[in-house]
């Protein structure tokens, strides 16, 4: 342990008189950590959607009662997809290539039907295989859904107009045919007028026929919510609650915080136990003053410290940015601790990979590129939404970004992160037993 | 008889299938100074580093006699260069476990004439590093003392000094086994030469009587 710290004092004090690589580790993560913010934040949201309606069957306005629906705008103006109008053969080519992940199909009665009402119009969405095919599918149900409800709402107030003509009376028209209608209150307050008559049979008749009234009008004052009722049996209302939903969501800080431990403890942790060799001193420290496996140790935690550092001045930042700054992030101040412990096991696994990677390439050039061409596609695998491939979860639950991420949003905003921290904890102290030992097999050729 | 510090068993090492150093024998002893000959790549460094146990052997022992210790200073400068003299002595004293490294590192320093030197060893010349890298090897103080081509960066004055504190371990009852290219430096220095040629002793005897046509 003595000759840990001792090596572990040499590496930090070394760090110290490397300003730029010290600017540099900090620097870098950090601008990594806002544009990939960005990329999570954003990418994906409007997936690039093909819109081939060939005979203009969108255009033209759908009046439904008072209301007048522009099916075309409302569709470009989704914001669940960008639609992108193109012709069938260019749909299919961008569909092939991969420029749009789905294309809409209009058929060419669609508005016809859709005033009809007699039968609904299909709109067909064609996809490729895998999980983007999956993902635009959700958003265009979505899309499909949110179109849906705003003319099931416009059907409903017509229907209720209507309901309303009937019981109160008044003007309205069918088509372009105007009409006047009684309405059954009046209809009841001619009937009592009846009920008055000095003709007994008169008054017993308009007394049944009012009774029968106020039936017909107590049911049809139902018929309101009732519509309303079946037409949304569980409603969804939004309401914005606290500052802007700015960068700094505290599933962004989390990525954000993982991405930036994972390069600065996966590149230093490649350059560190090579830069021992390149110094010549493997041969020395053999001689009985370090064993190689107290040295990968070294390493590790000399790396991890690094890396946790780091991941604390990030934390530290993003919660003044939160805290003064009007945007909704979580706790930032009350989570600290948990948020260490969540760095401090991702740092390790990191560093550990790290150190693995630098034992392999045996020298400082191979091994940064080496680091970085390894962990760059198994972070980017974290990033692929759950459920979508599972291949790419299988190799990304190899690599501890995924554990990382997953911890350390828990860690920041979760009601209770103690489980998701206890078993992605679990994950990284297991992967970076795994790496460390693996690096301390693979040293062992540096000595050669 | 002087007793053997240090002694080599059939050592032998191969990288792979590329045999570098085939089986060898070696005894250094008490008051004993031997010279390591040989053309590059012929296994020189290898043996001292074997000699030194900084290399595993593939075949073959080295073993010391208690309580020997055993100092190197390696070919290629093995030191830290963004520490300064003091600092890579004092850190190598310290994972050495030596007994008062304060004064360890002032004797070493003092051995090698870098005792005012506060540069980092990346900003110093590289006959400075050089004895830098022997005052590492002098830690300790060795009983052995095993070095690589150490007069290849020294300037005349540093020789002289090398040599006067291998003098000094010789007549302190300690052994010297120095890699040199040079003939004269070893007739002038050792008792002993071992001249190896692939890997494989081709001479051991006097140096005096080496001739490089006997190889």
């Amino acid at each position: 342990m003595r000759r840990v710290v001792l090596l572990l004092r040499k590496d930090i004090r070394t760090l110290g008189r490397m300003p730029a690589l010290a600017l540099a580790l900090v620097a870098y993560p950090l601008v990594i950590a806002l544009v990939v913010g960005l990329v999570v934040r954003y990418a994906g949201e409007r997936p690039h959607v093909a819109l081939v309606d060939e005979q203009g069957a969108l255009s033209g306005l759908l009046v439904v009662g008072e209301r007048r629906f522009d099916v075309e705008r409302r569709l470009e103006e989704a914001t669940e997809v960008d639609l992108v109008r193109m012709s069938r053969t260019q749909a299919e080519r961008d569909l092939e290539t991969g420029r749009v992940v789905a294309a809409l199909v209009v058929p060419p009665d669609f508005i016809t039907k859709l005033r009809g009402l007699r039968e609904s119009p299909t709109l067909v969405l064609r996809t490729t295989r895998g999980g983007l095919g999956t993902r635009v599918v959700e958003k265009m149900r979505s899309l499909v859904y949110s179109t849906n409800l705003e003319l099931q709402q416009a059907y409903i107030d017509a229907n209720l107009a209507a309901v309303d003509l009937l019981l109160h009376g008044g003007s309205g028209t069918i088509g372009r045919t105007p009409f006047t209608l009684l309405g059954i209150q009046r209809a009841r307050a001619q009937l009592r007028a009846l009920e008055r008559s000095r003709d007994p049979p008169v008054a017993a008749r308009a007394r049944e026929l009012d009774t029968f009234m106020s039936q017909l009008q107590g049911a049809v004052g139902q018929v309101g919510s009732f519509l309303r009722a079946t037409a949304n049996p569980i409603e969804l209302r939004q309401e914005e609650h606290g500052g802007r939903t700015w960068l700094l969501s505290a599933q962004v800080q989390g990525y954000a915080l993982a991405l930036a431990v994972a390069f600065v403890t996966v590149l230093l942790g490649a350059g560190a136990l090579v830069a021992e060799r390149e110094e010549n001193v493997l041969g020395r420290l053999a001689r009985g003053l370090a064993g190689l496996g107290q040295l990968v140790v070294e390493k590790v935690v000399y790396v991890a410290l690094v890396g946790t550092a780091l991941g604390l001045v990030l934390a530290v930042v993003f919660g003044i940015i939160v805290e003064f700054g009007d945007v909704s992030g979580g706790e930032p101040w009350l989570r600290l601790p948990l948020l260490l412990a969540g760095l401090v096991l991702a740092a390790v696994a990191f560093g550990a990979f790290g150190v693995m990677i630098g034992a392999l390439a045996r020298e400082a050039a191979t091994a940064s590129v080496v680091a970085f061409l390894v962990a760059l596609p198994l972070m980017l695998l974290a990033l692929v939404p759950a459920g979508s491939i599972a291949a790419a979860e299988w190799i990304g639950a190899l690599f501890p970004f995924g554990h990382a991420q997953a911890a350390l949003s828990a860690a920041l905003y979760d009601e209770q992160p103690a489980g998701t921290i206890v078993r992605e904890g679990a994950w990284l102290v297991g992967l970076g037993l795994a790496y460390g030992s693996a690096a301390r097999v693979a040293a062992r050729r540096m000595l050669g | 008889m002087p007793e053997v510090l240090l002694s080599a068993r059939q050592v032998a090492r191969r990288f792979g299938r590329r045999v570098v150093l085939e089986p060898i024998d070696l005894d250094l002893a008490e008051g004993e100074v031997v010279a390591l000959g040989g053309p590059n790549g012929a296994g020189k460094s290898t043996l001292i580093a074997i000699l030194a146990g900084a290399l595993a052997p593939s075949g073959g022992d080295v073993a010391a006699a208690e309580p020997t210790r055993v100092g190197w200073m390696p070919q290629q400068p093995a030191l830290y260069r963004r520490l300064t003299p003091r600092e890579n002595l004092e850190l190598f004293a310290c994972l050495a476990d030596l007994g008062d490294p304060d004064a360890a590192v002032g004797r070493a320093l003092e051995a090698v004439g870098l005792a005012e030197e506060e540069r980092r060893a990346a900003e110093l010349s590289v006959g400075n590093v050089q004895r830098l890298n022997l005052a590492i090897g002098l830690l300790g103080e060795p009983d052995v003392l095993l070095l690589d081509e150490p007069t290849a960066s020294l300037d005349v004055a540093q020789r002289q000094r090398l040599w006067r504190l291998v003098d000094g371990l010789r007549a302190a009852g300690g052994a010297v086994l120095f890699a040199t290219h040079s003939l004269d430096e070893a007739r002038r220095t050792a008792d002993r030469l071992l001249v190896l040629q692939d890997g494989r002793a081709v001479y051991a005897g006097p140096p005096g009587d080496y001739r490089e046509e006997s190889t």
